[in-house]
């Protein structure tokens, strides 16, 4: 913004508001909000108004066709006393987060690691291990799932081939979750090529300057590689986890929107949607929102936390 | 290697022929994991891809890629089998999507514009909370949101879809263009504000055009994203007339799955194929977009 000097003149003897200091204000700050008057728009009437309205909402009970109810700490009280399917999808979600979150990366790394060894074909194999991760969120691929692993499905043809018989994985609430996980690890491909990205920027004159000094493979990764990755670890663990708590469509799909069998693929999500447009419980879906915003906020809270004590950052 | 070595003998040292064998072993053994991995991440897809053209009959019993025979019945059928042919799922799908793609580029390279290159009065304090709205989940917002639009008789259309693009709500994308338009040379404005040029001009003459390459990965991942999207559609369109290409799939597979399931997997596999073909086109574009920026896909 072309600026004019201060005048100091004008406000050291606090005189009358002239049209000239309007026409400054304006200058020096009116185009700045009128670009951004779709956004405030959209971050007042979509995002401040709706969590305010929320947070009340989750203090009554409201069906939509009728005024809210204040019921105070009812909603909360419920949740955590009376509620077995809350307490079920609790556990369904914490356990898929952190069965699949891990392993997904482990994956990642694994895989980043043997193609960061500056292997011939890389682009091709960045690419065949990157498609799941770009088509794995659509219901085509839920469906797929679904079939793949129905007590005739393909996994378990494929396991009869070696003499294993295969349980119906989709129907047994046993199982049935480890298909959601073993799709989420499926989809390694994008967090490996943040890894990938994150090798790359790490100096080659550490490798050479640790391998000169006699260090061993298996040193210099646990020495040299890991602490400079931390940062790319750090990262992929929060995008991840705030992911898998947000999964719905692959659940919904498998189960038919229920689910079940026993609640076993029952994600807080898919119980969140279930309470508020299948019951039109929501006040009481509100207050599972805010539960859902509170775990991860803490979560989040937590890592950057403690993230001074693992993650290596550079001077 | 040892720590007393010469690094002229480790040079040497590394062209030994028993030193070749083993680094051609390892990378031998490197292969052979990779391709094994390979073959695993892409035999469902696959399978479901030479599914979708077998003869109904022959669909489980066989988990071979090569079907006996190649019959388009599942294309044919699965493409009417519902109440309104797929066609108009499709055109619903597409019509969203590529009305969120203008609505994110508009509104989000407006809002990254003021954020990365005007000086206003509490500049970085609503770039603040802007990151802030990075990490909410959405279900906080839903509810309300869903109350909003119904009163305002929008359920049931595009309009909730679609209009909160044009409102900038998708705070990732803005943080995107914003951290690319810090790259652009300040002096390129510099002199168009010397010039006379008004913020307008500048956003409009100079930033957009020379911002094509984060104008596209935007628009590319709005529009996977979008296509993609199930949860929208499932809560705001009822009618099947609205219907998306996923709304519809998932009807497909609690209506008339068990008895058509070529058809099932022939309406996937195309509603797959508008990413693949991103793919394909786009590759580049996306892995950099999402070595850059950690894109959640």
């Amino acid at each position: 913004m072309t600026a004019r000097p201060y005048d100091a003149e004008t406000s050291r003897y606090g005189r009358a508001v002239t049209p000239s200091t309007w026409s400054r204000l304006w200058s020096a700050n009116g185009p700045g909000y009128l670009f951004l008057v779709p956004w405030f728009i959209g971050f007042f009437g979509l995002t401040v108004g709706p969590i305010v309205y929320s947070f009340y909402l989750s203090f009554t009970n409201f069906d939509l066709l009728t005024p809210a109810r204040w019921t105070g700490l009812d909603n909360y009280v419920r949740m955590f006393t009376a509620d077995p399917k809350f307490s079920a999808s609790m556990r369904v979600t914490l356990l898929f987060v952190l069965f699949s979150v891990p392993l997904k990366l482990a994956f990642a790394l694994g895989v980043a690691l043997l193609l960061n060894r500056g292997m011939k074909g890389l682009p091709i194999y960045r690419a065949i291990f990157y498609l799941p991760s770009l088509l794995g969120a659509s219901v085509a691929i839920a469906v797929l799932w679904r079939r793949l692993f129905a007590g005739d499905g393909m996994v378990n043809q494929v396991l009869a081939l070696i003499g294993i018989q295969g349980p119906s994985w989709i129907s047994n609430p046993r199982t049935s979750l480890w298909t959601l996980v073993a799709l989420a690890v499926w989809q390694f491909g994008s967090p490996m090529i943040i890894f990938l990205a994150g090798l790359r920027q790490i100096p080659q004159d550490l490798y050479e300057a640790a391998s000169l000094d006699g260090a061993s493979k298996w040193r210099i990764f646990w020495k040299v590689t890991l602490p400079l990755l931390t940062p790319v670890v750090f990262f992929n663990v929060i995008i991840q986890t705030i992911e898998g708590f947000k999964s719905f469509t692959p659940a919904f799909i498998i189960s038919g929107g229920t689910g079940n069998p026993v609640n076993s693929t029952l994600f807080y999500t898919l119980y969140l949607y279930q309470e508020a447009f299948a019951f039109f419980r929501m006040g009481y879906a509100s207050a599972l929102a805010w539960v859902l915003l509170v775990i991860v906020a803490v979560f989040t809270g937590i890592s950057f936390l403690t993230s001074r004590f693992w993650v290596h950052y550079d001077e | 290697m040892t720590s007393d070595v010469h690094p002229l003998t480790v040079v040497t040292g590394e062209s030994s022929p028993a030193r070749l064998w083993r680094k051609r072993a390892v990378s031998v053994v490197a292969h052979a994991l990779l391709a094994a991995a390979s073959i695993v991440m892409l035999y469902p897809l696959l399978w479901m891809l030479s599914a979708s053209f077998r003869p109904e009959a022959e669909i489980f019993s066989s988990s071979s890629l090569i079907p006996s025979a190649v019959s388009l019945n599942g294309y044919t059928q699965g493409w009417n089998s519902l109440r309104l042919p797929f066609t108009t799922f499709f055109l619903n799908s597409l019509i969203i999507s590529l009305l969120c793609v203008a609505g994110n580029l508009a509104a989000c390279s407006l809002t990254a514009f003021a954020f990365a290159r005007l000086k206003f009065w509490g500049r970085s304090f609503w770039f603040a909370l802007m990151l802030g709205t990075l990490m909410l989940p959405y279900q906080v917002t839903l509810i309300p949101q869903y109350v909003l639009f119904l009163n305002l008789g929008w359920v049931n259309s595009f309009l909730p879809l679609v209009v909160p693009k044009f409102l900038a709500a998708d705070a990732f994308f803005i943080f995107l263009m914003v951290q690319f338009f810090r790259g652009i040379p300040r002096e390129l404005d510099e002199a168009a504000m010397m010039d006379g040029c008004s913020a307008w001009r500048i956003y409009y003459k100079v930033m957009l055009p020379l911002s094509l390459p984060v104008l596209t990965t935007a628009g590319i991942f709005t529009f996977i994203f979008t296509w993609d999207d199930f949860f929208g559609p499932l809560i705001y369109l009822s009618d099947i007339r609205t219907y998306t290409v996923t709304l519809a799939l998932r009807t497909f597979v609690d209506s008339t799955a068990e008895s058509n399931w070529s058809g099932l997997f022939a309406m996937s596999i195309l509603s797959l194929l508008p990413i693949f073909v991103i793919f394909l086109f786009f590759q580049r574009l996306l892995i950099e977009g999402i070595a850059t920026t950690g894109m959640k896909r």
